[in-house]
Order: C-alpha cells, then sequence, then structure tokens
C-alpha cells in the first residue's frame, strides 16, 4: 500500500507529474510496457492469457487550486480547479508551484468578526509572506499550482490525509501490479490526469487502447456523520468496497455489475452498492469516447475534495481483493 | 492589409452559428488572395486554409460565428418572439433594431419597450428575461417566419484611432488576426505544415473546430479567441486592451509551449499579458486537447469590451501585435 | 402503427438496462433488413443497402427514463435515485414498476408543516417508496439495491391522440421501424436505436463512429406549447405536423438537413412544424460531434408531458413523420 507516499505528493490537475515519476518508478521494472502519452497519462501493460483488451484506471490529480492572480499587498489570489467547497480552506497550509513555497489560506479571527461571513474564493487569499506585489512575483506567478500541504498520517485502523481521492486507487494498481497476479486479458493500467476538471485524461487513454471493457478504481463519497441523514449517505466506512450501478453521464454495463457483486459474494467480500448517483468518474468519459462497458468500484472515503479526508484500511484491503480476484477471471 | 477594413467588413457580415457562410466565403477569398494556399471547405461548413510545409504540423483555430437571435413565435399584427444562439443579456437586445433573413431578404424589427408613462412600478423593477421581450417586424412581416435567424443591425466604425467598435468582434478579431498572420508569413521562410481553420458552432456548443482538430490532428494546436478586456474580476489579474495579446494558462494549455511563446514574445518586444484559467477556459481549447490521443494547445485571447453586444469594442494594435507574435511562432515552427 | 407503439412503449427499458426493447425492436425489423450488430454498449445497428453509394442514418434512443432503487431501510421503505429527467412531482400518486413488483411513492412530513415545506420542494431525499413489505429483508428479496425501475402506465388510444410512458423516445423507434418496412431506399438507410440518451447521450456518441454516414437525423419527441398558458415564446402544437427542428439547447440542426426536410414536407404537402426548443437536446449533438463530424438534425414528434407517465402524441404527426423520411430514404437526389 502506497497510500501515505502518494497521499503527499503535490500532484493537483494539471500538474501530475511528481506523482506520475513515484509511481513509474515503484512499477516500471514489473510491467511488460509503460508510457507516458501526449497528455500526461500514465499507461503500463501487463500481458495475459487472452487477447481481449481491459483497461483498469485510476486518476492521478488531486484537487486543487492556480494562482490566478498576485495583489497589490503580495496576496495571492487562487481559483480552484476541480469542486472543492470554500469553506474547507480556511486556515490551511498549502504548497506553491515547482519551487514549493509555502503559504496559509488566511482566516479572520473571530473577535473581528461581525456576524456570520459568507466564504468566497474572490475573498481568500494565500499569504506567502511578501508585502509587496514585486517581492511575491520574485517567488510565485500567475498559473502555478497551488497544493494542500502534504498531512498523511496513519493510524491503527485508518488512514487520514489529502488528496485519498484518488490516490487511493492509484495505490490498488500499483499493488495489484506488484502482486505478480496470473491475469486472464491483456490488463492496461492507466494512471490518467486531470479527472477533477472534467473526466479529461480517461478518453485518450481509452481511444489509444480501445480497450474491451474498463474498471475505474475510484476514491468515493460516503456521508456516514451524524450531520448527514443516514438514508441519504453514500456509502458507508467499514462496509467494504463500493460497486456502483449508476452515476452522471453514464450507467455501469450491467454484466460487470453483476459479475462483480457475484465474485464480492463467492469469496465471502464484504461490499456495497453504491446509494447516491451524484458525482461522475472516468467510466461516463471512457463509454462515450470508445463505446467501451465500464464499472466503477471504489473504496469508501470521507470528506474527500478536502484536504483531510479519511478511508479504513480494512476497506483497502478489500477493495484490492476484490480487483485481484477480478482480474484472474473471465469477465465478458 | 488594411487590418482594420478587414475586421469592418468581418463585422457587418451576417454569420449565425450554423449559418456562417458568409463568413466562410469572405475569409476564404482573401486567403486565396494574399498567400499561396490550399483551401477546403468540410462537411460541417468549417475552412480549413494549409499552408503546405515538411515540419511540424500546427493548426490555429478561430470560430467564426457570432450570437444571433431566432423567430420562436408570431404573436397578433407584426410581432413575434425571439430566442437566442449563443448567451446574451437580454437588456442589452431592448431598443436594437435587428437585421432578420427572411426567404425574401432582409426585414428590420424592433425590440420595443413600453414608454416609462405606461409603466407601473411592477414593470419598472422586473428583471428582464427573454419572455418579456418582441419583436415588432417593420417591414414584410409577412414574409418573416419561424425560425429565420437575425442579428443586431450594427455597424462597424472606427472609435478613437486604435480602436473598432461594432458587433461580432467575438469572434471577428481573431479571424482578421489569423489573416493578417498568413500575410505577415510571406515574409519567412517556413518549415511547418500550417493549418488555419475558421470554425463553425462554437457559440452553440457542438464547434466544428473539434471535429476539425479530430481529422487534422496536429502536433500544436492554438486557438484564438476573446475576452474580457477592461473589467475588473475579483481574484483576475486586470486584462487591458492595449497592452497586447493574452496569453493564457491553465491545465487545458500546454505548459512547455506557453514558455515558448512567452519567451518569444519578450525577445520580440511584444507586449502581453497573461491570463489564468480554472478548470474551462469556455473556448474550443478544452475540447481540441482531449481529442484523439490528446493534442497540445495553447489558448491566446485578444482582449475585446462589451462582449456579446451589439457594439463591441477592440484595439486594433492588440490584433497586429498578435499576429506578429504568432508569425514569427511559426516561422521558428513553434519553438 | 398504434399497435407497435402499445408495444414498444410498454416493455419496461430504463437507460442502462436496454435489453429488453433492444430485443424487441430486432423482432420487429428482422425480416426487413440487410444485417445488424450490437455494439460494446449495446448499440442496435440495422442497414438496408440501397442502390447508390452514401449513407443516411436514422436514430431514436431505446432508453426510457426511470428510478434506481439504492438503499432499503429497516421497515422495508426503498429509497431512490432518478435515471435520467424524472421529476419527483411525476413520481407523487403514481406508481414505479420494478422488475417484480409495483411500488408507491409516499413523502416524509414529521408535521403538517414540513409536509407543505417538502411538498413545495419536493427531491428525491424526501420521497421512498413503499411495496406493501413488513421488513427490509422481505424487501430486499423482491427489489435488491440496484434495481432498475420505470414509470408504470399503459398505454391509452384515445383517438387522434395516444397516450403513454415512454413517447421519449419509443415514438421514435417505431417511426425508423416503419420507415425500414416501408422504404426502399436509394442509398444505404442505417436506423441505430441508441442506449442511454437520458444519462447523458452516451449511445449516440459512438454510434455512428464506424458507420461514418453522409448525413444524421435523430427522431425524438419535443415539447408543445398548445395547453393553457402553455410556454409564451415556442409555437408547437399537437396535430400541425412533426416538427423541423432549428435549433435546441444542446445544438443547431445543420441547415441543408432542415432545408432538405422542408422541402419534402412542401412538395408533397405534409404538414409541418418549425421547432425552437428552448430546453432540452437530442442525440443529433452527439452524432454531430462524432469523429470527424457528421451533418445531423432532428425530426420531432410535438408531445405533450413529456418525462411524465403520460406522454400525449398525435397519431396524425407521427404517421406524417414516417411519411417525410420514407420520401427523404427514397429520394434520388444528391445528399449533400
Amino acid at each position: 500500500m502506497f497510500l501515505k507516499e502518494l497521499s503527499d505528493i503535490p500532484g493537483v490537475s494539471g500538474f501530475e507529474g511528481k506523482v506520475r515519476e513515484f509511481i513509474k518508478e515503484k512499477i516500471k521494472d514489473k510491467v511488460d510496457y509503460i508510457e507516458t502519452d501526449k497528455l500526461g497519462n500514465l499507461i503500463a501493460l501487463k500481458k495475459g492469457k487472452v487477447n481481449k483488451k481491459l483497461m483498469i484506471t485510476a486518476h492521478m490529480d488531486e484537487v486543487g487550486f492556480i494562482v490566478s492572480n498576485i495583489e497589490e499587498d503580495g496576496k495571492i489570489s487562487i481559483i480552484p480547479l476541480g469542486t472543492i467547497d470554500p469553506r474547507v480552506v480556511l486556515g490551511k497550509k498549502v504548497v506553491i508551484g515547482e519551487k514549493q513555497i509555502l503559504g496559509v489560506i488566511g482566516s479572520k479571527p473571530v473577535h473581528l468578526m461581525e456576524g456570520y461571513e459568507k466564504v468566497s474564493f474572490e475573498n481568500i487569499k494565500v499569504d506567502i509572506g511578501a508585502t509587496k506585489k514585486q517581492e511575491a512575483e520574485s517567488k510565485v506567478k500567475i498559473g502555478d499550482f497551488v497544493s494542500f500541504a502534504p498531512n498523511a498520517m496513519v493510524h491503527e485502523e485508518w488512514i487520514s490525509g489529502k488528496a485519498l481521492d484518488d490516490r487511493g486507487g492509484c495505490s490498488i494498481l500499483m499493488d495489484l501490479i506488484l502482486s505478480g497476479l496470473d491475469l486472464y486479458y491483456d490488463t492496461f493500467f492507466a494512471f490518467v490526469i486531470q479527472e477533477e476538471t472534467g473526466l479529461r485524461g480517461s478518453g485518450s487513454c481509452a481511444f489509444k487502447i480501445n480497450p474491451d471493457f474498463a474498471i475505474v478504481v475510484e476514491t468515493t463519497t460516503s456521508g456516514d456523520n451524524p450531520e448527514f441523514p443516514p438514508d441519504r449517505r453514500s456509502s458507508e466506512l467499514g462496509k467494504g468496497p463500493v460497486i456502483t450501478p449508476a452515476h452522471r453521464g453514464y450507467v455501469n454495463d450491467e454484466r460487470l455489475f453483476n459479475f462483480a457483486v457475484k465474485v464480492a459474494k463467492e469469496n465471502n467480500i464484504p461490499y456495497q452498492i453504491k446509494r447516491r448517483t451524484v458525482g461522475g468518474t472516468d467510466a461516463a468519459r471512457i463509454a462515450i469516447t470508445t463505446g467501451t462497458p465500464s464499472l466503477v468500484i471504489s473504496i469508501p472515503s470521507r470528506y474527500i475534495h478536502s484536504p483531510m479526508s479519511v478511508v479504513n484500511i480494512s476497506d483497502y484491503q478489500n477493495t484490492l481483493k476484490l480487483l485481484s480476484l477480478i482480474l484472474i477471471k473471465e469477465v465478458l | 492589409m488594411e487590418v482594420k477594413e478587414i475586421l469592418k467588413n468581418l463585422s457587418n457580415l451576417d454569420g449565425p452559428s450554423g449559418y456562417e457562410f458568409p463568413v466562410i466565403k469572405y475569409i476564404k477569398d482573401v486567403a486565396e488572395k494574399i498567400a499561396p494556399v490550399k483551401t477546403l471547405i468540410d462537411n460541417h461548413g468549417n475552412l480549413i486554409v494549409r499552408k503546405k510545409g515538411d515540419g511540424r504540423k500546427i493548426a490555429l483555430f478561430a470560430h467564426t460565428d457570432e450570437i444571433a437571435f431566432v423567430i420562436t413565435k408570431k404573436e397578433f399584427g407584426n410581432y413575434f418572439r425571439i430566442h437566442t444562439f449563443g448567451g446574451v443579456d437580454p437588456k442589452v437586445v431592448i431598443s436594437q433594431r435587428l437585421r432578420i433573413h427572411t426567404k425574401e431578404g432582409i426585414s428590420y424589427g424592433i425590440v420595443g419597450m413600453l414608454e416609462p408613462h405606461l409603466q407601473n412600478e411592477e414593470i419598472r423593477q422586473k428583471n428582464i428575461t427573454f419572455d418579456d421581450l418582441f419583436i415588432d417586424v417593420l417591414d414584410k412581416s409577412d414574409s418573416v417566419q419561424i425560425g429565420d435567424l437575425a442579428t443586431f443591425d450594427s455597424e462597424a466604425f472606427d472609435l478613437n484611432e486604435r480602436y473598432i467598435a461594432g458587433k461580432a468582434l467575438d469572434n471577428r478579431a481573431s479571424c482578421a488576426t489569423l489573416l493578417y498572420t498568413l500575410e505577415l508569413l510571406n515574409q519567412f521562410i517556413v518549415n511547418a505544415d500550417i493549418y488555419f481553420v475558421f470554425s463553425v458552432r462554437e457559440e452553440d456548443g457542438v464547434s466544428g473546430a473539434v471535429n476539425a482538430a479530430y481529422k487534422i490532428n496536429p502536433d500544436l494546436a492554438i486557438v484564438l479567441d476573446v475576452t474580457h478586456g477592461d473589467i475588473l474580476r475579483p481574484s483576475y489579474p486586470k486584462i487591458e486592451t492595449g497592452k497586447g495579446p493574452v496569453l493564457d494558462i491553465g491545465p487545458m494549455v500546454n505548459y512547455e509551449y506557453f514558455d515558448k511563446i512567452k519567451n518569444l514574445a519578450e525577445k520580440l518586444s511584444v507586449n502581453y499579458q497573461i491570463e489564468p484559467n480554472g478548470d474551462h477556459s469556455h473556448t474550443d481549447t478544452d475540447r481540441i486537447q482531449i481529442t484523439r490521443e490528446g493534442i497540445p494547445t495553447l489558448l491566446i485571447s485578444i482582449p475585446l469590451r462589451y462582449m456579446h453586444t451589439p457594439y463591441e469594442v477592440v484595439n486594433i494594435r492588440d490584433m497586429e501585435e498578435t499576429a506578429r507574435l504568432l508569425s514569427f511562432f511559426l516561422a521558428r515552427g513553434g519553438e | 402503427m398504434k399497435e407497435l407503439i402499445k408495444k414498444l412503449t410498454e416493455i419496461k427499458s430504463p437507460s442502462g438496462r436496454e435489453e429488453n426493447i433492444r430485443s424487441a425492436i430486432l423482432e420487429e425489423l428482422k425480416e426487413y433488413i440487410d444485417g445488424y450488430e450490437i455494439d460494446k454498449l449495446g448499440n442496435l445497428i440495422v442497414w438496408k443497402k440501397g442502390k447508390k453509394e452514401g449513407k443516411i442514418l436514422l436514430d431514436a434512443h431505446m432508453d426510457e427514463i426511470g428510478v434506481l432503487a439504492t438503499h432499503i431501510d429497516e421497515k422495508g421503505f426503498i429509497r431512490i435515485e432518478p435515471i435520467g429527467g424524472v421529476s419527483p412531482y411525476n413520481l407523487l400518486g403514481s406508481s414505479i414498476a420494478f422488475p417484480n413488483i409495483e411500488g408507491f411513492v409516499g413523502v416524509e412530513g414529521e408535521t403538517s408543516e414540513e409536509l407543505s415545506k417538502n411538498l413545495k420542494n419536493l427531491d428525491f431525499d424526501k420521497i421512498f417508496v413503499d411495496i406493501g413489505a413488513k421488513n427490509k429483508l422481505e424487501a430486499e428479496k423482491l427489489v435488491p439495491p440496484g434495481t432498475f425501475g420505470v414509470y408504470s402506465a399503459s398505454f391509452k388510444d384515445l383517438g387522434e391522440r395516444i397516450v403513454s410512458k415512454a413517447m421519449d423516445d419509443r415514438i421514435g423507434c417505431a417511426i425508423i421501424i416503419e420507415v425500414f418496412k416501408k422504404s426502399n431506399p436509394y442509398y444505404t438507410l442505417y436506423g441505430t436505436f441508441s442506449i442511454q440518451e437520458e444519462i447523458g447521450l452516451v449511445g449516440a456518441s459512438v454510434v455512428a463512429f464506424n458507420i461514418k454516414p453522409d448525413l444524421a437525423i435523430a427522431v425524438d419527441v419535443t415539447a408543445h406549447s398548445d395547453t393553457p398558458k402553455g410556454p409564451k415564446r415556442m409555437s408547437l402544437e399537437l396535430g400541425k405536423g412533426p416538427a423541423i427542428k432549428i435549433k435546441d439547447s444542446a445544438s443547431i440542426s445543420d441547415r441543408r438537413i432542415v432545408e432538405k426536410l422542408k422541402n419534402i414536407a412542401e412538395r408533397n404537402n405534409i404538414p409541418y412544424q418549425i421547432e425552437i426548443l428552448l430546453r432540452g437536446g437530442t442525440n443529433a449533438a452527439a452524432l454531430q460531434r462524432t469523429g470527424e463530424g457528421i451533418p445531423a438534425g432532428t425530426l420531432s414528434i410535438p408531445t405533450r408531458y413529456v418525462h411524465s407517465p403520460h406522454e400525449m402524441v398525435d397519431i396524425k404527426d407521427v404517421e406524417n413523420a414516417v411519411k417525410i423520411l420514407k420520401l427523404l430514404v427514397e429520394s434520388e437526389e444528391s445528399l449533400f
């Protein structure tokens, strides 16, 4: 499991280079073929017994920001990349650009507030310790990425940190590659870019590979906290991998869905059916690019798209187990 | 080439999304006159102007369509209801004259507003939407049919020395800039295989440019569009007319090519501005980048005031400088 | 044709579960086609060879909107999410047909105030489905999470007007089937019956990729403006003819296709209307985007109460649509 190391790498949508390097280094000697495509997707192939093509994907990017302006007072304006609730960014430490400049998203002291003050990205600024525009400009520039600072921690049963969506999926793919499975199909492991900004990397991979079917490994929503009505939860931590029937833009392939459920049942792996259809994944992009039937299997997670998300380690293990069993079998 | 004249001519032509042919034809004629090129109109209506070469394949894109209106329903007398092709603030259509293209020629209509004397408080305070508007057709109203298209009846003119005002400068300013770039290229020995794509239907969302990109599959795609100039946007740098081309940056842009064109601008003393983009640039760049196996992209914008209104305004110098930068960049094969 | 429409609309096939409707369509077409293919996603593609080189494609989507059972509570009540544009208001007082049982929709409300508030702002969080089960176990046997359901509504013949669920877009499927049955195509005629249109034009995004037709026409429903205080800016009336679409919010029809269809209707005295749809889209948008691009347009059937369990069309509009398309398909005019 590489979740802690992957979580700590900065890899905002469009700036996945460092994540890609880490993954490539670890897997390159264990695959039959590896390449980085024109957009920055990392594609690795491990041959199987049968000539059909399975593409299994996870996205390397995390939600974050881009420097949109450097203000006169030396503060940095940012705009989000991916969907972020502005309220989760107050009082957080961030890292900017290749030079890894540290910054703080300051927050107004409560003493000075008059009533409730709404938060929007327009009034959020990053403080890098510069007092004038010129000073700030010598350190950062418009177009630099802004990532939540690394903060991953491994607890006994949990892992907390940023970017578990979808470093969880990336880690699973890496574990699948390194575990030396007896793969049934020619399996393309695609670590894709820019999922959070509109499912932008997976289509090109699908176009290149033209797989017979695809599995998307995500880290998904739960909602199992005391503030959210239990009947509206998307999934629950501790209850195993989440298999999705339908989500925005795509109803998952019925045969793949039934197959995954069957494998879980037959091998006593706890699993759950995703209860909400909100949100989309690369399965939709893949389906409309090459007409490839797809399925989404996810690790349930809390507080994704924030600097502090949580994953249950046994859910991770069970997701890995389920996928390990699927990849060695004849599915379609 | 008199860029001003070309731009005014382009502005005055009517080419709503899906009905761009008069604009396409004009651009084709100009392109064929000014440079040794091969032209082709594809099955969507995109005009592809190719300056053949053996080197890197570079395609530049500018959409030719403008926002427009369509007659949707006949009311009593000469009155009709309208809808838009593309996004338009309904308030800016009030008290405008529109040119309606009917099968028997042009008819003029006015989008009228009730005189203030007769208005009550409710009418005065209303947030106007297209459901509140109607068009009063003043000639040949019998020949106006549902489905007929209409454009702003604006005639382009010089605003002071450096500016042009007119309709459809989004995106005719980019089209004129590309034509000027094509002309400037005549002064160089060019190795690259260059495609100028004057595309259709960008305002509508289906976008012919993406299909053209699919077909050409260039090594580099440069999209030319317009952006908001001289208006304050919180968290964004102030983009100004007269300060040169805008080089866009963000996840939909290839950073290596961005650095190359930026460095070139500095070498050539071309004033440039940088504009950040988040998830979307709202131009053809987003979809061109993810076409096929992916295409490296650049987005360059011309600052424009009053976008999607009957009189948009651009600075001619911005267009000329953009063309100058592009011509050198293309002559160097995108380096 | 009413029999065919009744048969198709009564089949239960929501987006993502098109197997039943696909088999039925294929069954109807078997003797009238030269070949068929079911692609990886499940789109059905059929064809009938013509005499001249060239390809015309007619598309209709097979899927209907529906709901997905996502969770069952301890008492056996089922929570649902929409599949496609189902408004929760359309479920109140109507029933849902799951594969094994029918369910009835209820609304939450601990107080009369809360109930009133919920009814004013109804969403899927506030409703649930009752299949008469006494507990979770009993409910799960009949409707396990992951089960799809559709409106429970049967076909009604009112004479000139016919009503059913899923006219969107079984009416398009029926029209294309009739065109295949009745025409002797000049160019090669392709019929594509696409999946998951209601979810996001999924099937149509890829269905024409290998065919590369010269032109494509989606046959789908459109709205109406001829009911009391109907949309004031549109003019679409049942019985005034099929509608030739200029634009909707997803795409603009290729103007050459608009002209072609108009000319055919006018030359042959077939009533037609010109359509601008303010909100909504069809597969034409996806077809246009395919690969190097395909000129596309839509021929629509004005429909009342779209996306409700009781969609109403005029049978004459449907028959006139078949007439126009048959003439198009048999015309020896050059394609473009």
